[in-house]
């Protein structure tokens, strides 16, 4: 714990905090003091020299000095000053002040800032150009070497924030300057276009493409007028002042074209939010903000740049309705009236039950809350699911059995502490990309370790500790054994079992069967090391197990996800800062949309429908009966369709005739339905199926809450207006409930979050007032707002307060025949999402990754005979796919890997079978073998290897590596200069 | 059976009803505004009339080009200069403290006063006409004034200087 010291800072006694650097001090007592290369969320970078304070009696670089006892800090005296002029001045040396005339003048810069601050009106060494060319390369940002100052923050982010580790400064170099791996242009390296380095640019050196000739009034002309208008802004200066007021005039004028509105990301579960710039519909830049609480600074590539879909021509304008083999564009009006008689009709003469609900993890809370109304309230039927069913269910069971909560049992911070993380199943790297870089940082600066289980050798497991790799769907036989061999020796966390948790006899005694020997020989991983990553669990003070995919994608995905939460209690991993379970959800609201009800058992906040007294307050509220029978689930509900029992279904925002597993099976089902409405943003596959499809707007162009991986409720604001004639899903299902006489009047999502948070006890104090900008609340939430950020800090949400140790066995995966001799993992890639909907309408991620593509071993490729571009078939019996091969060894043997992006001939769905989870009927995804044909031996590479990141050479190492900068023979200390009267060599 | 289809219809909008509803989108919008429409067509009446309307139609239409000349031309050499003069007296006019000059400018307009009485003077001041007036209280004000702004006017400015 740090403690307050008394220091004196030019004279006056104050408290400062132990721990603290000078600069941190000086920053929270409101003293300025020049700073151009610290970033609150980089640390000290000690690049730039400006902080230059006297501390007893010496200059030095306030950021890098520690706060001590008795300091005395002094930042007024002239040799301060001089010693930070000097510093401000071999900036401007590199920099060249335009700033009327530059689009990032948009009162953020820091350069601007410091001018102004320190009131310099003259620079001694005038400014003077790189020998180096602009790099445009990359299609979403540029370098441009003369306006950068080598203040280094760009590569702090790159190597210890994203640690991709692709960007340094060259201070070997007679003229240094960032560079991209060992000197390549942008777009040929091992850049992932997270775009932290532009993010954190404190001027205009490192930019976004699409500010360029945006931002500004003037910053759009003409180069050829530009470039005369830089020399006349120079030549005119009478001093700094008088040129950067004028800026700072133009700076504001800017604030009434650019709007800057905050949302929350669409893509994965961990729930990046940041403000939005935009000029009418044109996204200017995505800018992340310090206090974001899940991500910071932090985006990857598609929240950053992945955000043309919104803007595209292939977006759905109008309700659309099916005559013949057309749809028929129509006025809302009528396609309201369809299907209100007809969804009427079936109900009418089929009964409730006839009908069904499908909710999505892409929609809001407020859009989940109400779409499980819909179909409770006025068709009176619990037909309803959303897409956590493909993919977390099985985690969420697993976590309901043991611990009482289905959520993550902490925030991202948590992880970040971890003495030990697991990662189980996950590629977390490219599924999870911000939550990863947590990790790889903690791991690299802060000695975390790392366990990762997985088939294929991804990021994750190439930079962890021990990596191990199980035989596909055995992780629930090690985990056991682990446990065992912990408990066994004695090396399990017995005041916490003792004090919290239930039934550790009948579980160890359940755990018999998994010796070393019966795992290693199931498992394929050696007793060894088994017991290396036992001791390494039982050992650490604090660990978080992260998993997704690769565990509950399979027959026994629930089972497994319990044993992991079981090995997390054996090992007193609960309930305390820094441990617990992490299933990584996967989409931006695949959380939110299980917690608001649209579940086939559960209302909001998971109360059972099948609990009188639950079901008799929302039958008050609402006023009307609801059903008492668990409705079906969407695994089931295709089963029913072909069963011909279920006659309609109304689907939002979810392209199931993709996604769902057997897809052959479920277009099946589709052609069976009397009625069919989609509402989406895009004319999906699933949407071809649909008698009327209903056009939706996407996040940016509403407003509502996300609920991502770590339980956090956050706000998005309206970024734009709707497109066309299309409406937010929230109005859509209320005008339609209002066409079936439902009377609902809500005009704001925020009154059906406040009716949700009436009801559901575990979102009592959710409020949008308590949710404003920034700020977001983590449930369970209580009514006076208080929320949880940590859970199990006190008890576990049973009625003996105590966890449950819950014996679970091994499902063997599904076996196929021996003509299927090749296993198909399949899964994410960074770059892209799902089907594709959206990231491929990215022209500039497309660019670099084009397609799908088969992933194979050298091992097969040398055996087959394949290649980067060998085209192939791969059938099994549930169907066949086409895709083209790239060879690599991050899969081995048999194992292949089939990214999930592709909505055509490549579609992994296309051979998935129906099999699934036997708790939870989630797919089992994972448990796919497949036979190989070549169909054409020779072809071009899938990817564009010379501009793909994946063929990219990084360059590790810590920070930006000052030590360096200092070595050169041209470096002197501003202070030296000062007090010592070295010489300038700058 | 609804086999998966995706060709899609649009509504057929009218020439006619697409012009219908913008103009009708366009009268809500003025009635809407009624005050700002009318003095918006009066300042466009005005500058209609005075020719600046055509000056400004040109200026925008060829906004490139003209921002180009512009830019070129402030460029030159005398052009800069008197830019840069401008923004130099500019910046030194806010130096002067008026509440300082106050008293002297009372002074000079006192004197001015004095001056405008009779501008042209008949009687001739000699030698011993000025010993004599160094007595008068207000002409020796006056010079003590004068020597004092001299005394200031020779004092080092140089660390004050913005060029």
């Amino acid at each position: 714990m740090s403690r307050d010291v008394t220091i004196q800072v030019n004279g006056t006694l104050v408290k400062a905090k132990e721990g603290d650097t000078v600069l941190q001090h000086l920053n929270k007592s409101g003293k300025e003091v020049p700073q151009v290369c610290y970033h609150p969320s980089l640390g000290a970078v000690k690049t730039c020299d400006t902080c230059i304070v006297e501390v007893n009696g010496e200059l030095v670089r306030a950021c890098d000095t520690p706060v001590e006892k008795g300091a005395k800090v002094d930042t007024n005296q002239q040799d301060v000053k001089d010693a930070q002029g000097i510093a401000m001045d071999r900036i401007l040396h590199n920099h060249e002040l335009y700033c009327t005339v530059c689009d990032y003048n948009n009162g953020s810069c820091e350069i601007h800032n410091t001018v102004k601050d320190m009131k310099i009106e003259h620079q001694t060494t005038p400014f003077e150009p790189k020998p180096a060319e602009k790099d445009n390369s990359h299609p979403y940002y540029r370098y441009d070497p003369d306006q950068c100052i080598l203040c280094g923050r760009c590569v702090e982010a790159c190597q210890d924030v994203q640690v991709t580790e692709t960007l340094s400064i060259d201070w070997e170099s007679p003229n240094p300057r960032v560079i991209w791996d060992n000197d390549v242009a942008i777009n040929e390296s091992s850049c992932v276009s997270c775009g932290h380095c532009s993010t954190v640019c404190p001027c205009n050196a490192m930019m976004e493409k699409s500010m360029e000739g945006r931002a500004g009034y003037m910053t759009g002309m003409d180069q050829k007028t530009l470039r005369p208008m830089i020399e006349l802004t120079k030549n005119v200066e009478t001093g700094y002042g008088s040129i950067l007021a004028i800026s700072d005039m133009e700076a504001s004028m800017r604030d009434a074209k650019i709007e800057k509105t905050k949302t929350v990301c669409t893509y994965c579960g961990v729930g990046c939010s940041f403000d939005v710039w935009t000029q009418g519909r044109e996204i200017l830049k995505v800018e992340p903000q310090a206090e974001a609480p899940a991500n910071g600074i932090s985006t990857c590539v598609k929240g950053k740049f992945g955000w043309d879909y919104v803007n595209s021509d292939e977006r759905l304008k109008k309700p659309l309705i099916r005559e013949g083999d057309r749809f028929r564009e129509a006025e809302w009006d009528e396609a309201y009236k369809l299907i209100a008689e007809k969804l009427t009709g079936i109900k009418e003469s089929h009964g409730s039950d006839a009908m069904s609900f499908i909710s999505s993890s892409k929609t809001t809370n407020e859009e989940s809350y109400l779409m499980q109304k819909l179909g409770r309230s006025v068709f009176g039927t619990n037909n309803i699911d959303n897409c956590s069913r493909y993919c977390q269910t099985p985690a969420t069971m697993g976590l309901f059995r043991t611990v009482g909560h289905g959520g993550d049992s902490g925030s991202i911070t948590d992880i970040q502490q971890a003495e030990l993380v697991l990662v189980i199943g996950s590629n977390t790297a490219e599924s999870h990309p911000v939550l990863a870089t947590r990790v790889k940082s903690a791991q690299k600066l802060h000695g975390q370790k790392l366990i990762v289980s997985d088939l294929r050798r991804h990021e994750m497991a190439d930079r962890s500790d021990v990596f191990i790799q199980p035989k596909q769907g055995s992780d629930l036989v090690w985990l056991s054994a682990v446990t065992k061999y912990i408990v066994d020796n004695g090396l399990h966390d017995d005041s916490f079992l003792n004090d919290r948790v239930n039934g550790l006899q009948e579980y160890v005694d359940s755990l018999d069967k998994f010796t070393m020997a019966y795992a290693a020989e199931k498992t394929s991983i050696s007793e060894d090391e088994l017991k290396k990553v036992a001791h390494m669990i039982a050992e650490a003070d604090t660990v978080c197990s992260l998993w997704a995919m690769g565990v509950t994608q399979h027959s026994g995905g629930s089972d497994t996800s319990t044993a992991i939460s079981n090995l997390m209690l054996i090992t007193g991993n609960y309930g305390k800062p820094g441990a617990g379970t992490y299933p990584l959800r996967g989409h931006n609201n695949v959380q939110g949309a299980s917690d608001f009800g649209s579940m086939p058992n559960k209302y909001p906040g998971y109360e059972d429908v099948t609990d009188d007294d639950v079901r008799k307050r929302y039958e008050e509220a609402w006023g009307t009966p609801l059903s008492s029978e668990i409705g079906l689930n969407n695994h089931q509900m295709v089963d029913e369709i072909h069963k011909g029992n279920l006659k309609a279904m109304y689907l939002k925002g979810e392209d199931m005739g993709i996604v769902d597993s057997n897809i052959n099976y479920v277009h099946e089902a589709f052609e069976k339905l009397d009625f069919f409405v989609v509402q989406d943003i895009f004319l999906s596959k699933t949407a071809e199926f649909a008698d009327v499809v209903l056009p939706a707007s996407p996040s940016l162009e509403k407003e509502g809450t996300f609920t991502n991986t770590e339980r956090r409720i956050q706000r998005l604001y309206q970024v734009m207006d709707p497109l066309a004639d299309s409406k937010p899903d929230w109005k859509i299902i209320t005008e339609l409930a209002n066409e079936l006489g439902a009377g609902w009047n809500y005009e704001h999502p925020s009154e059906v979050m406040h009716e949700a948070a009436g009801l559901a006890p575990l979102f009592a104090g959710v409020h949008y007032d308590r949710l404003e900008g920034y700020n977001s609340q983590q449930w369970p939430v209580e009514a006076d707002g208080t929320d949880t950020p940590l859970l199990f800090e006190k008890e576990f949400p049973f009625p003996d307060k105590k966890a449950r140790l819950y014996p679970v066995d091994w499902t063997e995966p599904l076996e196929y025949d021996a003509q299927y001799d090749l296993h198909v993992n399949n899964g994410r890639l960074l770059e892209h999402f799902h089907e594709g909907n959206m990231t491929y309408k990215a022209e500039g991620i497309t660019s670099k990754t084009p397609s799908t593509f088969l992933e194979v071993s050298p091992e097969l490729a040398e055996e087959r005979g394949l290649e980067d571009g060998t085209l192939v078939r791969l059938t099994s019996p549930y169907g066949s796919a086409k895709v083209q091969c790239i060879v690599t060894d991050r899969v081995k043997g048999n194992e292949l890997y089939l990214p999930m992006n592709d909505n055509g001939e490549g579609a992994i769905n296309q051979l998935t079978s129906s099999q699934a989870d036997k708790d939870t009927d989630t797919p089992a995804y994972k448990e796919v073998s497949a036979k190989m044909e070549i169909l054409k031996r020779t072809g071009e590479s899938p990817l564009p290897k010379k501009i793909h990141h994946r063929y990219g050479n990084p360059q590790p190492q810590i920070g930006v590596n000052v030590e360096a900068k200092w070595k050169r023979k041209d470096y002197v200390f501003p202070g030296d200069i000062v007090r010592k009267g070295a010489k300038t060599n700058g | 059976m609804a086999k998966p289809i995706r060709d899609i219809e649009p509504i057929p909008i009218s020439k006619e009803q697409e012009r219908e509803n913008a103009i009708n989108e366009i009268l809500d919008k003025l009635a809407d505004n009624q005050e700002a429409v009318h003095s918006t067509l009066d300042l466009i009446a005005s500058l209609q009339k005075s020719g600046i309307l055509h000056i400004l139609t040109g200026l925008f239409s060829e906004g490139d080009k003209v921002l180009d000349v512009i830019v070129q031309e402030a460029a030159k050499e005398e052009n800069t200069n008197a830019i840069r003069n401008l923004l130099l007296l500019g910046g030194t006019l806010g130096t002067i403290n008026v509440k300082e000059l106050e008293p002297l400018l009372l002074k000079i307009n006192h004197g001015v006063a004095r001056v405008a009485e009779d501008p042209d003077p008949d009687e001739k001041t000699g030698y011993v006409d000025l010993v004599k007036k160094l007595k008068d209280p207000q002409i020796n004000r006056s010079l003590t004034v004068l020597f004092r702004f001299l005394e200031g006017m020779g004092e080092k400015t140089e660390q004050e200087e913005r060029n």
